[in-house]
């Protein structure tokens, strides 16, 4: 575990009359081009509204973005992913594992003026943790807290009633930022409207429906040390929810918006136009796979789940649904997620219809009429469950047709999202399309420990008390290279039963006009803006 | 004159009651326990959220019971809260009709000036193919989506001339939308306009107008179009309701802030009493722009108010 100390408060706080006196120089020279200069807007596209601002309340993705910019964690990552200090300067573990002590950064307010002291931030960790908070994910991110104290003003012990391994870095998810307890106290419910956190800008003004407006939190000087030193440069950065990709698109190409997510359809025609800066990662979690219901017929036989797998060719899928703007998934994780095993790739079934053949007719699976599959004069058809998303809904033809081809009738249905999720938890489907995003490999215990099932993710509703005891294990261990062995093990076993027949996972994309310098794009998925300034 | 509009203000009555009856009965009708419906997204619910819920909505209350509170609190202004915002409903809708209105009155204006202008065209112009011509353009204006010709629209005047903007506000932020959403009611106005105006051009009155030698011009805005506008006013106001529709379309593909996105938003998210309040005070409206037609119907033709 990398432990940090730093203490350039002292230099900093030297460093505004130096700042100042720069400013003014500012004014009468303009910096050189090439020189950061502070000031302007950035309009970023997004196409969905959040649900709340409150990190701790909210359940959509959005929200977590918006957060990265308006709040601070107590510990976060570099741009190689290495933990480094954020509001905690330094950090200790027990040897047990389950105490945690924080050492708070100094000289951090929040954005209502209060300072963040170790009793403001045990009161954010426990509103995370408190049922009447009902968090959909912040609270989880804690774990298994037992007891938060400050032991002094700067002094923070976080206690866990059992060792969890993911613990630093949910620390660093977003949802798990400092949120200030005299905003929350203040404005009630309201707090979710009107956000107070630490972060380098704060909240302006939401407009349903229309932008959330961000301005620069002229006192920040508590940024990591991957960033510069001092207030950032953006006087504002200002997020246009616009639900429709052409619109964003047109918008982006306009000039309107500057930093776009771009839809998969428009990314080799935005690249050929050679005018944009572009950004490309790979997503964090599996794009698209195909679940199975193992308590439904004709999934539950293991022989027919490998079947499927073996029967799909996950390249041209890749290809036709998704431009090719992506790679071919293997297991459950991708290779941007730590955890995840380089050997899957030949680990897991290979496209082989006769292998496919085979182990379907094992399974009592023959061809029959029309050469489509009959086990005891029943044909092989089953529904197969999806939301409307244009990438699933053209993935899901692909294995439609491709399935035909092997004898197996597939029907495809499309629910809205929650419905979806509402009608895998039940155990409604025999198979459904889903994908996900997650920074950590203990995703793993969402989709496969049976305590899941029916409740969360696990939509394979397989119980296996092998499964459970290796994922419990990989969150409790604290040493890496256990965890690294246990996944490796529960990749190889997801695979092994079949639970699911992984696609593919797509490349993110973000595009920046040509005028917006000193982007970053971090390993989790965002772009870091603190360095970012306009050229004009 | 006033008997006339006292009853007609008296029918709008039994038809707010119905209107309220059926929002209120969205949420019995929908298929599953609403509360489980409402609180079934990502994460499941407990038993005592439910609880929690259901008495905060007062769906452990009788049905009539439940109908009764609905409609003395609807009288009252308040339509309960949003569950997805927790802000008061009557609020929510408060914010975000001025842009839904702006868009709808915008379109409302280009369509009857675009539709009655095309229209009378196709109907007094003496060569076939100005009128084939004309109703092939409302032919078209009818049936394009206007999701698909909003893009269009889009394309073409933002990308491609660079005139209109997208993102911003304001009046020419405005124009883009509003032909958009005016393009199926502009048009019906059109087809309406020309049929009518064909049937008026035939009477006695006008062949007597023309006989006297008044000035062409004269004889179809002054004589044969007013008497035709009855049928068009009565589609004006059914395309009323079309537009208020046609907002939640083009309100998404346009990014504005309004009304119709607000009811997306609250069905994707099964947000039962936004939702109500919103049917609820599109009827109103409905209801209301309709008794102003059913006015000026008087005002055109004196008939009326003495049947």
């Amino acid at each position: 575990m990398r432990m940090a100390f730093w203490s350039r408060t002292a230099l900093r706080m030297g460093g505004i009359g130096l700042a100042l006196a720069l400013a003014l120089v500012a004014v009468s020279a303009p910096p050189a081009p090439g020189q950061p200069r502070p000031g302007g807007e950035l309009v970023v596209a997004i196409g969905q509204e959040p649900d709340t601002l409150d990190p701790q309340k909210t359940s959509t993705a959005v929200t977590g973005l918006i957060s990265r910019y308006l709040g601070d964690t107590l510990v976060t990552k570099d741009l190689k992913g290495n933990y480094v200090p954020a509001l905690a300067r330094s950090w200790k573990i027990s040897p047990d594992g389950l105490t945690w002590t924080f050492e708070l950064t100094d000289g951090v307010r929040f954005h209502d003026g209060t300072v963040l002291t170790a009793d403001a931030v045990k009161a954010s960790i426990d509103r995370a943790l408190a049922p009447e908070t009902r968090s959909p994910i912040a609270g989880a991110l804690f774990g298994p807290v037992e007891s938060v104290r400050a032991t002094g003003p700067r002094t923070l012990v976080v206690k866990l009633k059992q060792p969890f391994a993911p613990f630093l870095d949910n620390l660093t998810d977003p949802r798990a930022m400092a949120v200030s307890p005299a905003a929350v106290q203040r404005l009630g419910a309201g707090f979710g409207r009107q956000p107070a956190g630490t972060g380098p800008w704060r909240f302006a003004e939401w407009r349903s429906a229309d932008r959330i407006i961000l301005a620069r939190n002229p006192d920040y000087r508590w940024g990591p040390g991957h960033v510069h030193d001092g207030p950032v440069y953006l006087e504002r950065v200002i997020f246009r929810i616009i639900p429709e990709d052409a619109a964003q698109v047109v918008a982006f190409e306009r000039g309107e918006v500057l930093m776009l997510t771009a839809p998969v359809t428009d990314v080799k025609r935005l690249e050929q136009m050679k005018r944009f800066t572009f950004f490309r990662f790979l997503r964090k979690g599996v794009g698209l796979f195909m679940e199975f219901n193992t308590r439904r017929e004709p999934f539950a036989d293991v022989r027919v789940r490998r079947g499927l797998n073996h029967a799909l060719e996950k390249r041209s899928i890749l290809e036709i649904a998704l431009a090719g703007l992506g790679e071919v998934a293997h297991g459950p994780l991708p290779p941007s997620i730590w955890g995840y095993w380089e050997g899957i790739k030949d680990y897991t079934p290979a496209y082989s219809p006769a292998r496919a053949r085979q182990l379907l007719a094992e399974a009592g699976w023959t061809p029959g009429a029309g050469g489509v599959l009959h086990r005891d004069g029943r044909p092989f058809r089953f529904t197969l469950y999806l939301a409307p998303i244009d990438t699933w809904r053209r993935s899901a033809q692909i294995v439609q047709s491709q399935l035909r081809a092997h004898g197996i009738q597939m029907e495809i249905q499309t629910f809205e999202f929650g419905t979806l999720l509402a009608k895998l938890r039940a155990g409604e489907q025999q198979a459904n399309f889903m994908g996900y995003t997650y920074t950590s490999p203990d995703i793993v215990y969402l989709w496969f420990h049976s305590s899941n099932i029916g409740t969360g993710l696990a939509h394979s509703h397989f119980k296996d008390e092998r499964l459970d005891q290796m994922i419990v294990e990989s969150r409790t261990s604290t040493d890496p290279r256990r965890r690294l062995a246990l996944y490796q093990d529960i990749q190889k076993y997801i695979v092994d039963r079949a639970l699911w027949v992984p696609l593919w996972t797509n490349y993110n994309y973000i595009a920046l006009q040509p005028a917006v310098k000193g982007a970053k794009v971090h390993p989790d998925g965002f772009v870091v803006l603190n360095d970012t300034y306009l050229q004009p | 004159m006033w008997v006339y509009l006292r009853r007609r203000l008296l029918l709008t009555i039994p038809t707010l009651l119905g209107v309220s009856a059926l929002t209120f009965s969205m949420i019995h009708l929908a298929p599953g326990d609403p509360v489980a419906i409402m609180l079934g997204g990502e994460f499941a619910a407990s038993g005592r959220d439910m609880g929690r819920l259901r008495a905060e909505l007062g769906l452990d209350q009788p049905v009539p019971v439940q109908f009764a509170r609905y409609l003395a609190r609807a009288a009252r202004g308040d339509l309960g809260a949003s569950i997805r915002s927790r802000r008061p409903v009557a609020a929510e809708i408060r914010d975000r009709f001025p842009p839904t209105f702006e868009l709808t009155v915008a379109a409302m204006a280009v369509a009857v000036s675009a539709g009655v202008l095309t229209g009378t065209i196709a109907a007094t112009a003496r060569s076939p193919a100005v009128d084939s011509a004309t109703m092939g353009v409302a032919l078209l204006g009818l049936s394009m989506p206007t999701f698909w010709s909003g893009l269009l629209l889009i394309l073409l005047f933002s990308l491609k001339l660079g005139w209109l903007p997208i993102t911003a506000t304001g009046l020419r932020a405005l124009i883009l939308p509003a032909v958009t959403l005016a393009m199926p009611a502009g048009a019906v106005l059109a087809r309406m306009t020309r049929s009518s105006l064909l049937e008026v051009l035939d009477q006695d009155y006008v062949r007597t107008a023309r006989a006297t030698g008044v000035a062409e011009r004269l004889v179809i805005f002054r004589h044969a179009l007013k008497n035709a506008f009855i049928p068009i006013l009565t589609i004006i106001a059914l395309q009323f309701g079309g537009l208020l529709a046609g907002a939640v379309i083009v309100e998404s593909v346009f990014a504005r802030p309004g009304l119709g996105r607000l009811a997306v938003n609250a069905i994707l998210s099964r947000d039962f009493p936004l939702m109500q309040g919103i049917v609820l005070f599109t009827a109103v409206i409905y209801v209301f722009v309709n008794l102003i037609v059913d006015c000026s119907y008087a005002v055109l033709d004196p008939r009326i108010r003495y049947q």
